[in-house]
């Protein structure tokens, strides 16, 4: 009987063999990361109750009118989704920086790896989305539940890319996490129909929550899609997706791939 | 200048590694940094079977040498020709903490391009022959040094490199690895594996072919120069406390890059 022939898979073969490996890994490492999942599930409940609560606490002004609790809840799952997600993501990239350019000079594409990565933050972004989802639906009403949900997650994902790109740019815990929350307070607050936030330059549209805010604002009490907002979100995502791509890709080029 | 790189090649006099006028400075990106000349025009060469020592003093570029062969570092002038499969074992192990050891494997494996055939049938074989076989469920930030350095190891040999390059592979490990250790590397090198290793031992000049020594940002030929050798080697007489460490059981450890006896018994890790 002849000897078996081992059989070398095709590049694609082995490429969604290396994604399904690199995702599966990935989850793996958040879930047994104690802390990530303990931010998962805590930080919901004292963001949504504790940032609705003091926005809707704000006085009302002559001029201004003061933010309902519901809209308050709103913005806080909004904050809560955006913090976890873009720590996750900032520490994704960083956590393992070193240990990732050594699997690249096995062969490992870089954009294989990034897209483990980020396929793997995106996932476990939903499921943080889906904790907030849950905590504000039990406090409010919202007119169109699915979609509500759907847009948290979205905003989760773009602070989630956010994220990852602070960590491909600046590789330190410490600096990034500060980038990380600072941006996303500064964010939720200027975006966020604070009375006392009511003079601020045009610019805060272009801001991560500014859109996904308006998206999910609809969705909760009108029950209907802002397409222009949906439009402008998803050129959002792409524009992080392109430039998280290329800095990564940037920083994990080496020349020793071994050869085949 | 940038460094060139050309991989894979074959080259006509049988070297399957060869890094020629490399040159490396490490310097701040400010204006006012201070730059650190550390290679100067380093050439370097390994042929087939051989077993190549690199010594030299801390800091005298030793590791940047290993790395810009490998290519995980740039050079910043210079050139690299590989004509084979490398693998590396950084001088630190570089592995997701949170993985466990056979997860690790496959990630790695996966890396190289293996089936799962071949991942496992690498993986059992090195966790049998350097011992760490029982802690395949164990997450590697559950290991003790010693036994995270043999899957560092591991991870460099799974995919039968042509080439390989260790920078102080054997840091934690056991006499009885130790010795495990150069029967792997012995065996490679009779295959026709390439291996250079940065060594602190000076007990291995009767297993290396070629001593090489990194001074002065160059490479030169050190193996016949007793007095470098005896400058960047281990204290004297090494092996001998080892063999005693070992049969006394006492876990005393020793100078960095060294053999350790076996591990302690306050230390919790597996």
């Amino acid at each position: 009987m002849p000897p078996a022939v081992r059989r070398h898979p095709t590049a694609r073969a082995m490429t969604v063999r290396r994604l399904a490996a690199g995702v599966r890994l990935n989850v793996l490492t958040f879930v047994r990361t104690p802390l990530n999942v303990v931010l998962a599930v805590a930080l919901p409940i004292v963001v949504i109750e504790g940032w609705g609560r003091s926005m809707a606490g704000l006085p009302e002004t002559p001029t201004m009118e003061a933010i309902p609790l519901t809209l308050g809840r709103l913005l806080g799952a909004i904050l809560g989704v955006a913090i976890v997600a873009g720590l996750l993501g900032l520490t994704q990239m960083i956590s393992a920086r070193e240990a990732d350019r050594r699997l690249v000079q096995t062969g490992y594409e870089p954009r294989t790896l990034l897209a483990t990565r980020l396929l793997a933050l995106s996932g476990v972004t939903v499921a943080v989305a889906a904790v907030n989802f849950l905590v504000l639906a039990a406090t409010t009403s919202p007119e169109a539940p699915v979609l509500t949900f759907a847009f948290l997650a979205l905003a989760g994902i773009v602070y989630a890319f956010l994220g990852a790109l602070v960590g491909a740019v600046l590789p330190r815990l410490f600096e990034g996490s500060l980038v990380v929350v600072f941006l996303a307070m500064m964010d939720a607050f200027l975006s966020g129909d604070s009375p006392l936030a009511a003079d601020v330059p045009d610019f805060v549209t272009y801001f991560p929550l500014y859109h996904p805010k308006e998206l999910l604002r609809a969705a909760m009490f009108e029950g209907t899609v802002a397409t222009g907002d949906l439009a402008f979100v998803a050129g959002y995502v792409l524009v992080l997706l392109a430039a998280v791509t290329a800095v990564f890709g940037a920083t994990m080029q080496v020349d020793g791939r071994w050869s085949a | 200048m940038e460094g060139t790189v050309h991989t894979p090649t074959s080259s006509t006099d049988g070297a399957v590694l060869r890094g020629e006028q490399i040159e490396k400075s490490y310097g701040s990106w400010l204006p006012i940094g201070r730059t650190t000349p550390v290679l100067t025009g380093a050439n370097f060469e390994l042929t087939p079977g051989e077993i190549v020592g690199i010594v030299g003093e801390n800091g005298s570029g030793k590791s940047t040498l290993m790395k810009i062969l490998v290519g995980v570092l740039g050079a910043d002038a210079g050139s690299v020709e590989r004509g084979g499969t490398i693998g590396w074992c950084p001088q630190e192990p570089l592995l997701y903490d949170r993985l466990t050891v056979a997860e690790t494997f496959d990630l790695f494996g996966s890396g190289y391009g293996m089936d799962e055939a071949a991942i496992r049938e690498a993986r059992d074989r090195l966790a049998e022959r350097l011992e760490f076989d029982r802690y395949l469920d164990y997450r590697i930030d559950a290991l003790s040094g010693g036994n995270r350095q043999k899957v560092n190891l591991a991870v460099a040999l799974m995919h039968d490199p042509d080439v390989l390059l260790l920078d102080e592979p054997y840091t934690g490990f056991d006499w009885d690895t130790y010795l495990h250790f150069w029967d792997i590397a012995e065996d490679l090198a009779a295959d026709g594996t390439a291996i250079a290793m940065i060594s602190h031992l000076i007990e291995e000049r009767t297993r290396l072919d070629r001593i090489v020594e990194v001074r002065d940002g160059v490479v030169r030929d050190a193996t016949h120069d007793e007095d470098a050798i005896e400058e960047h080697g281990a204290t004297s007489g090494e092996a001998d406390q080892f063999e005693a460490a070992d049969s006394a059981g006492d876990g005393a450890a020793d100078a960095a890059g060294s053999p350790q006896a076996p591990d302690s018994e306050g230390d919790d890790r597996a």
